[in-house]
């Protein structure tokens, strides 16, 4: 009497209360499927936001006001931190060494841009940057000129544009050198940037770029007043010294007691995406506890189910033993007839994860990722269900005696 | 009686159940020795004892007290598993409602206890199919019990018994269902078994079945009542069947 056998004996069983044993088999399967679907759409998540992180650099870092990822009730921590304000970060910009390049930037969103009558949709972000935002953060463009030092020092109103604005405002000809208006200002469009694609079903190219200078005068609420500064530092090696040197410099300017820490935060692309990876952990902590919820369930259904199943095989279990099957042979019948239910709504559960995980992920053009340890995990969360929920009534199965179970009617 | 050891060695068995706090006998006081290629009836109305004593000759059960030896091995020490394993190896049964596997077919319920013995597949199967030509149902082997008439079933029970070549054959009432020619069959099948050489113990309440024994115990009121070689003339019997 193998294993095998003993397979094969539930698989027939199963096969003879076909219904009975799909609705079952239903249960199961929506808890694995919420467990490796919630796997599949978060890796894929990961799997992007770190490609994206990494294509900012190695050798790049942000300084700003507050984290850019920020979990739990963090807003009480934060809100008394002082704007990082345009003046510091032009005093900062001037006297750090150690830095290739450092730019500017604060963005406003939600804006519309207009070219006569023809109007963008009030969604378009708008990007108050500096000259040196193109090198920081590997802005290229398809057309025409970057800002130069003069265009921000004299706050002069020109845009570069992204590609959905020059689609929409100039469906015909050329933008460079036509104007556009934003909030009652015009603009005088000088380069279009490349385009960038979309991420997570967003398009990319969904912004305008405009003088620092520019936005901090006209377009930024009070509260909104802080700027983001991105460094990019000589090189991978220079990071750190980049790094320490902006860390004393920022404390300096913003009168930080030596016994106070940072009322700023310094991050690296490596850093952000570390953080990511804490928040996604999160998500994948809902997805499993909600999953294993449903297991739970699915689990007693799975009992109830092997009782009743015992109940009705009273007489079959009475001859099996008659004939000679010992007791653990008969548990063993039943245990391996529970993880066989068990096993087959997990593989039904895995193949629904996994399409609506990758259906997803593909709606959000996210990289496609098939979470293997999730697949592990749910094979053996299957199994140890199965046991979980088997055994008693595989033990029940197992201690009838085979004198009472032959008469049974 | 022959002189050779006896399979069954039964001496002064009781069975005692407690029911509120009373003693109820079920057997009393039950002695008898079964030896090879003997063909025994085993008689008495209901509440006699009857199945009490063939659930202990089965090893389904086991006595309060007294001596059970099987092939002179002590039942009473036995533990579950090696009386499992005594009825796997040792004892075919054959059940007056057939027992069989309603969703298994005919050479699948017969392989069955080979199953439990660790018997390869191909090795089972080919005596499987074996047995179910010498029980004359070599073109059923794929039928279902509920394709196969009554007495096609109690055939197959049969070949089922027979699979392990057991010590012995104990039949509980194996015509109780059956339909008096289809009956006649049955128990012209078991004759054949006993002449060629098999143990029968026969179970049974009507005495034109238990006639059909060379050696017929009366149990009544869970003592043996009567033991008593069948004085019919062996010649005459196996013309009459």
């Amino acid at each position: 009497m193998n294993i095998l056998e003993s397979i094969v004996i539930a698989l027939d069983a199963v096969r003879a209360h076909a219904l009975r044993s799909f609705l079952t088999l239903v249960s199961i399967a929506i808890g694995i499927f919420a467990i490796i679907g919630s796997g599949t759409a978060i890796s894929s998540l990961n799997a992007t936001v770190t490609k994206q992180l990494e294509a900012m650099g190695d050798a790049a870092y942000q300084i700003k006001r507050t984290p850019s990822i920020q979990m739990g009730n963090t807003w009480r921590k934060y809100r008394n931190r002082k704007a990082l304000t345009y003046q510091q970060a032009k005093e900062f910009k001037k006297l750090l060494n150690i830095a290739d390049a450092v730019s500017i930037g604060n963005t406003t969103f939600g804006i519309t841009v207009k070219n006569g009558n023809l109007s963008t949709n009030p969604d378009v972000s708008l990007h108050g940057v500096d000259d040196a935002y193109f090198i920081t953060n590997n802005i290229s463009l398809s057309d025409g000129r970057q800002f130069l030092p003069e265009d921000i020092a004299a706050a002069r109103p020109l845009a570069v544009i992204g590609n959905d604005a020059a689609v929409k405002l100039f469906p015909r000809g050329n933008p460079i050198g036509q104007s556009i208006t934003i909030k009652n200002q015009r603009f005088t469009v000088i380069g279009i940037l490349t385009s960038k694609g979309s991420m997570l079903g967003q398009s990319q190219d969904n912004e305008v770029l405009i003088p620092i200078s520019n936005l901090m005068k006209y377009y930024v609420d009070e509260w909104e007043q802080s700027v983001a500064i991105t460094v990019k530092s000589p090189g991978k090696d220079a990071l750190e010294a980049s790094m320490d040197e902006s860390i004393g410099l920022m404390r300096a300017l913003r009168n930080v007691k030596p016994w106070e820490d940072n009322n700023f935060e310094i991050e690296t692309g490596e850093s952000l995406s570390t953080q990511f990876a804490t928040f996604t952990s999160y998500l994948n902590f809902f997805g499993l506890g909600s999953g294993l919820v449903a297991l739970v369930a699915a689990g007693v259904g799975i009992m109830n189910i092997m009782l009743v199943s015992v109940k009705e095989r009273t007489r079959e279990i009475g001859i099996r033993k008659a004939i000679g099957a010992r007791k653990s042979w008969i548990l063993m019948q039943f245990l391996v007839e529970a993880i066989t239910l068990c096993q087959l709504g997990g593989a039904f559960g895995i193949g629904l994860g996994l399409g609506g995980g990758l259906l997803l992920s593909s709606l959000l053009n996210a990289e496609a990722a098939a979470p293997v340890g999730w697949i592990i995990f749910s094979v053996a969360a299957c199994t140890v269900l199965g046991v979980a929920f088997g055994l008693y009534p595989a033990w029940r199965a197992a201690r009838l005696d085979p004198i009472e179970a032959l008469r049974y009617e | 009686m022959a002189a050779e050891q006896p399979i069954i060695h039964i001496e002064h068995i009781a069975k005692v159940y407690t029911m509120g706090g009373e003693k109820l006998y079920a057997l009393r006081d039950v002695s008898l020795d079964i030896s090879p290629n003997e063909y025994v009836a085993i008689m008495g109305p209901s509440g006699s004892g009857k199945s009490t004593l063939m659930n202990i000759l089965g090893c389904l059960d086991t006595p309060s007290s007294g001596i059970y030896q099987f092939n002179g091995l002590d039942v009473r020490s036995m533990s579950d598993n090696e009386l499992a394993e005594i009825r796997n190896k040792e004892i075919g049964f054959v059940f007056q409602t057939f027992n069989l596997l309603a969703r298994a077919s005919s050479v699948k319920n017969v392989e069955l206890p080979l199953v439990y013995s660790g018997v390869k597949r191909a090795e089972r199967r080919e005596r499987a199919e074996q047995v179910m030509h010498s029980v004359g149902l070599g073109d059923r082997m794929e039928h279902k019990p509920n394709e196969l008439s009554g007495g096609q079933r109690q055939r197959v029970a049969i070949a089922r018994a027979l699979i392990t070549n057991p010590a012995i054959i104990l039949a509980d009432e194996p015509t109780g269902n059956l339909d008096s020619k289809t009956g006649k069959d049955i128990m012209r099948l078991f004759y054949n078994l006993w002449q060629s050489g098999n143990t029968i113990i026969l179970v049974t309440h009507e005495e034109d079945i238990a006639r059909h024994a060379r050696r017929i115990i009366r149990i009544r009121d869970g003592c043996v009542e009567s033991d008593l070689p069948n004085e019919e003339n062996e010649a005459s019997y196996s013309e009459a069947i």
